[in-house]
Parts: C-alpha cells; sequence; structure tokens
C-alpha cells in the first residue's frame, strides 16, 4: 500500500527540468516535447541560455534543485562541457544529458569524461526524450 | 475556397514535400507535437524561428566568405548552427547540403564552401517558399472554421 502510495506520489510529482541551450529554436522545442512525454504532474522547465548561467542556476538552487539537466555542447561564454565540469564540482549528482548534433564517439566521451550520465544526438525528438526519462526514473 | 479544396491542397503540399525528401520525420514529429499537444500554432513558430535563422547565418556566411582571408572556424561554427536548427525543424535537404558544407570548411576549402553556401540557399528558399504556402493555407482552412 506504502508503496503503491509512493508510486502514486512520484507520478503526481512535478519533474524539474534545467534546460541548457543558447538557441531558440532548440529550446521551442525541446520544451514541447518535455511537456507532451512526462506525465503524472507535469514539468517545470527552466531555461539558461550558457553554460556560465546554468552553473548559476545550479549554485543558487542548490543541489536538488532539478531532477535533470539537459545541456548542449556549442554555447556562447561557456560551453556544456564546461558547464557539466562545474556542476559536478559542486557535488550536485543531478543526472546530466548532454545533447549535440556532433556525435561522433569522441563528441560522446567528451560529454562523459566532464560527468555527464548520458548524451542523445540532436534533434532532440520524442522517442530519445522517452528514453532519458525512462532511464532516471521521471516518465 | 472551400475548406475541404485547401486542406486537400494542404496536403498534396505536404505529402510532395515529404516525397522530395525536403522535409523528414522530425517535421512530421512537430505536426504531431502540435495536434496532440493541442498547441495551435507551434509549427509555424518552429517554422518561422528557422526560417528567420537560415536567413541571418546565410547572410553571415556570405559576409564571412567574402573576407580576403577567411575564417573558416567562424564559417564552421555558422554551417554547425544552421545543421542544427535544419535538424530540428525535419529540414532534409538544407541539413545534408550543411554535412557537405562543413567538410568544406575543415578542408578550408574557399570556393568549394561559396558554391556550397549557393546550394544551402537554393535549398533554403525553395523550402521557404513551400513553408509560407503551408502557413498560408493553414490561415485560410483556419479562417474558414
Amino acid at each position: 500500500m506504502a508503496g503503491a502510495a509512493r508510486a502514486a506520489a512520484a507520478q503526481r510529482r512535478v519533474v524539474r527540468v534545467l534546460l541548457v541551450e543558447d538557441e531558440e529554436i532548440h529550446r521551442v522545442l525541446a520544451r514541447a516535447l518535455l511537456k507532451s512525454a512526462v506525465g503524472g504532474g507535469g514539468v517545470e522547465v527552466d531555461e539558461a541560455g550558457n553554460g556560465a548561467e546554468a552553473v548559476r542556476r545550479v549554485r543558487e538552487g542548490g543541489a536538488g534543485a532539478y531532477d535533470l539537466i539537459i545541456t548542449d555542447k556549442q554555447m556562447p561564454v561557456m560551453d556544456g562541457h564546461e558547464a557539466t565540469r562545474q556542476i559536478r564540482g559542486l557535488g550536485v549528482t543531478t543526472p546530466i544529458v548532454g545533447l549535440s548534433s556532433d556525435c561522433r564517439q569522441s563528441d560522446v566521451n567528451a560529454f562523459l569524461e566532464a560527468g555527464a550520465d548520458d548524451f542523445t544526438p540532436k534533434p532532440l525528438s520524442k522517442e530519445k526524450l522517452n528514453r532519458i526519462l525512462a532511464k532516471f526514473n521521471l516518465a | 475556397m472551400a475548406a475541404a479544396a485547401l486542406r486537400e491542397q494542404l496536403n498534396t503540399l505536404l505529402s510532395s514535400m515529404f516525397a522530395s525528401g525536403m522535409v523528414d520525420e522530425q517535421f512530421q514529429q512537430l505536426q504531431m507535437l502540435q495536434d496532440d499537444g493541442g498547441t495551435p500554432g507551434f509549427v509555424a513558430e518552429v517554422v518561422t524561428l528557422f526560417c528567420d535563422d537560415a536567413d541571418r547565418i546565410i547572410s553571415e556566411l556570405a559576409a564571412l566568405l567574402e573576407q580576403p582571408a577567411v575564417d573558416f572556424d567562424k564559417v564552421d561554427a555558422y554551417v554547425h548552427q544552421l545543421k542544427g536548427s535544419s535538424a530540428s525543424v525535419g529540414a532534409q535537404k538544407v541539413k545534408f547540403t550543411c554535412l557537405q558544407f562543413r567538410q568544406l570548411c575543415q578542408d578550408k576549402n574557399r570556393d568549394g564552401c561559396i558554391m556550397a553556401l549557393a546550394v544551402v540557399r537554393n535549398e533554403f528558399y525553395d523550402l521557404r517558399n513551400k513553408f509560407q504556402t503551408m502557413l498560408q493555407l493553414e490561415q485560410q482552412i483556419q479562417a474558414q472554421q
């Protein structure tokens, strides 16, 4: 019973996502996909236009501020690799998923070495997002 | 024109865009997000963002390639950006031409880049015309509902 209640509560829970992306078109698409893919209590999407802004938001929000961080690679001011490194340097264990249209093995490895948990190639799609949400128990 | 005839015209246009490889399944996904999510205007928003981005990037690329000493890293960064935008909207032909363009940037092939820009521009203009027709038809259909 308690397990079922916990599962129900988890289903109602709002999933908080930090989307780190400098280009509006990708942000608009990711927002729509997240709203469509997340069931239960829905999704709250916070946005950062570059890596430095993402690090600041995570630092200000604290370790549990987000359930998932999705970050682009190539951005002005600070790229996704450096942002991932700095977020991990804060001791934050939130799942981080790197995103890029460059998807050679070296691009994937660079994100993983920086501390990301996963990588998905652009463009973001419902299928890719569902896989990510399921992997981190956020669906 | 009656709404049914306009819808048929729109369906024919979309079918030809898919059949010619101008757009791919990613564009279909945008349409599904709009229909399933009940967010009218979503496709128009993404298409408009793409067209504005592509227009700006193509102008920047033309200016960069006119410089006596071409900054190929900058050119590559813009082509990378255009490739990403075109992939997100499902503009398959533009995306493929960007892939070839990037290879020419990496080879620092100025003449090749100028030719690739002309191809990207043509593919983009063709697609933009189709998108404009599509949005006009959608507006006319909505006006009749």
